[in-house]
């Protein structure tokens, strides 16, 4: 992908002064079951983490040229088979995987009280950023973070199914 | 390694439209405001026309100069934007600077910044976007689609360099030098369609440009005739008459070179970006090893004039078939084992053959007897035709000139422009339109000269 984007980006060069624009589809860089998570905590648990993180290699240029804006956009949705207590699910980015879930999420969205047999949609509000030095980088690193909380009681299973995580980048200047 | 060969490659994409604009510059600010003709007897006329040896230089115009020097106000401000001190760290010229911008580079080179540019072609300005997923890649270039060429595009000349000796009586023996070169890309239909229609790239698929580029240079002594076989009603004391020339070339080449096969890049296994794709490149390069590639061909001429009506044509490199009797030929691929280009001898010393393309012109004027002289050609210079038409009315110290022409791209082109005489001295200020640069518009140029009566 490294050569082709870079072999892409020379092209842009013929461009002229314009934007460029990634539209990024991270959902489809996810495995089958990195998009379709089970779930199965005992009831009465305050708070545990599930999480996914992937690393995805961007164009090279994205480390030196400025990020106009970067918008993110997900979807999913919680699909309670038995139990009782909520899901918050968090979208992240990161230039390194040790610091991928220490800040703030990108995208969250929670579910609130799901009892019994359920689907829930979760539909973070998509957010914008300015200048965002995360994106300064020829690699990034994307982390998807389901926080269960569950009520005393039977056992809370079930599957939280993504259905869209998306990246648009913006870049103004030139790419290389 | 492989970025570097998948870039270069594509960096041959995005410089694709421009073409060669180089056959038809000039100096002559009064050429360029006729549209590109020249009603003198010089220039074009005589390079490609023989018998024009044979018909006086002079021009029977009323007020046509000796000679014109160039004012190069694009120069002055070209190293005032880029200071000749500074040349080594100027961005333009340093591929290793992040503002360094091949095309604005290319169009310096098929756009020399002689004369001052009134309107510069504006680059295609518009948002890129690409869409990326696990099994999807599409770009969408914008605008900038226009841009992406259909056919074949490529530059070449064939080119005099120099042309000495010594004649009597019509006779001419000589030696001229000769330069010819042309390079074709042609894009391979799946890579258009990725470019041009927003489709998907996909897996396992070759995307490259086909390249198809020659060189050749030499020398070839020459005899040559030209003459008046009938003179008109004019008489012998004017240029009336039917004039022919004809020249027999004995080519000597001294080296050739010559270099076809696609270059592009292979994506892998699906998901098509699962994997980087491998860099294409698998071509012939044919090389003469020793100098002297031999061969015979010939121009020929007419010219006919009568009175305020001139009217010829020429052709060149009849027959120009040159044999390189000790050529090498190798075979390059790209080995994406080793990331390198592996190097196949195919012959080490075999017999080639090349040809010199044919080139011609046909021109015309006609001189009205009140100051008003319209004239036209059109040129071959060996990569396709152009066609120039423009007229000229001289009003006492004073001239007006306009013209159109169309380019080696088929596209219509216009100039005008006027000059002043003072005496020995005259200014002339020409303006003419282009293609020459990346763009889709055409930009402004003022050609200015001084002219020597």
């Amino acid at each position: 992908m490294k050569a082709l984007t870079a072999a892409l980006l020379v092209l842009l060069a013929a461009c002229g002064k314009g934007r460029v624009i990634f539209n990024i589809d991270v959902l489809s860089f996810l495995s089958a079951s990195d998009s379709l998570k089970g779930y199965n905590v005992i009831g009465g648990i305050p708070q545990t983490d599930s999480t996914v993180s992937r690393q995805f290699i961007l164009p090279p240029g994205f480390g030196k040229s400025s990020v106009d804006s970067v918008s993110a956009t997900a979807a999913a949705s919680l699909e309670n088979a038995t139990g009782s207590g909520s899901v918050q699910f968090d979208v992240f980015f990161s230039k390194a995987q040790g610091s991928l879930f220490t800040g703030t999420p990108y995208l969250t969205a929670s579910s609130g009280a799901v009892v019994g047999a359920d689907t829930v949609p979760l539909l973070p509000p998509t957010t914008v950023s300015l200048a965002d030095s995360v994106f300064n980088t020829d690699s990034l690193w994307v982390g998807i973070r389901a926080r269960l909380s569950t009520n005393v009681g039977p056992n809370m299973t079930g599957h939280l199914r993504l259905n869209q995580i998306q990246l648009r980048i913006v870049l103004q200047d030139k790419v290389f | 390694m492989r970025t570097g060969v998948v870039a270069v490659a594509l960096a041959v994409l995005a410089l694709a439209p421009t073409r060669a604009a180089h056959a038809q510059f000039s100096f002559d600010a009064r050429r360029y405001g006729m549209g590109g003709v020249s009603l003198s007897r010089d220039g074009n006329v005589r390079r490609y026309n023989p018998a024009y040896r044979a018909v006086k230089n002079k021009n029977h115009v009323a007020g046509t100069p000796k000679f014109s020097i160039p004012v190069p106000f694009g120069l002055i401000q070209f190293f005032k934007d880029h200071p000749i001190n500074q040349l080594g760290h100027d961005p333009m010229f340093d591929p290793k600077s992040t503002a360094f911008n091949p095309v604005a580079l290319m169009d310096v080179i098929f756009n020399p910044p002689i004369f001052y540019e009134v309107k510069k072609a504006p680059l295609p300005t518009n948002d890129v976007s690409f869409t990326i997923g696990r099994n999807q890649l599409i770009i969408d270039l914008g605008a900038t689609k226009v841009l992406i060429p259909e056919q074949e595009f490529g530059l070449g000349t064939t080119s005099r360099l120099l042309d000495v000796g010594a004649g009597f009586g019509g006779f001419h023996v000589g030696v001229m030098g000769f330069l010819q070169y042309d390079v074709g890309f042609t894009l391979d239909t799946t890579l258009r369609s990725f470019l041009v229609n927003d489709s998907t790239a996909r897996p396992n698929t070759a995307y490259f440009v086909n390249v198809d580029g020659t060189a050749q240079a030499g020398f070839a002594p020459t005899v040559s005739y030209a003459g008046r076989l009938t003179h008109g009603a004019g008489g012998q004391d004017t240029d009336d008459g039917f004039y022919v020339g004809g020249a027999l070339h004995y080519y000597f080449g001294a080296t050739y070179g010559r270099a076809i096969g696609p270059a592009g890049f292979t994506t892998g296994a699906p998901p098509v970006l699962g994997s980087t794709p491998s860099p294409l490149l698998n071509g012939d390069v044919f090389t003469s090893n020793k100098p002297f590639g031999r061969g015979v061909g010939g121009d020929v001429g007419v010219v006919w004039i009568s009175g305020p009506f001139e009217v010829g044509a020429g052709v060149n490199d009849i027959g120009a078939e040159l044999t390189w009797s000790h050529s090498k030929i190798q075979h390059f691929v790209y080995d994406n084992a080793g990331d390198s280009i592996a190097t196949i001898v195919v012959s080490a010393d075999t017999s080639l053959k090349t040809k010199l393309p044919i080139t011609y012109i046909a021109n015309a004027a006609l001189h009205m007897g009140t100051g008003t002289t319209v004239g036209g050609d059109v040129v071959n210079s060996g990569r396709g035709t152009v066609i120039h038409v423009g007229v000229e009315q001289r009003t006492g110290p004073l001239a007006i000139r306009g013209g159109v022409s169309r380019d080696q791209r088929k596209k219509m082109q216009f100039g005008f422009g006027g000059g002043l005489r003072l005496g020995p001295i005259g200014l002339d200020v020409g303006f003419f339109t282009h293609s020459n640069s990346l763009s889709t518009q055409r930009a402004i140029t003022m050609a200015t000269a001084i002219s020597i009566y």
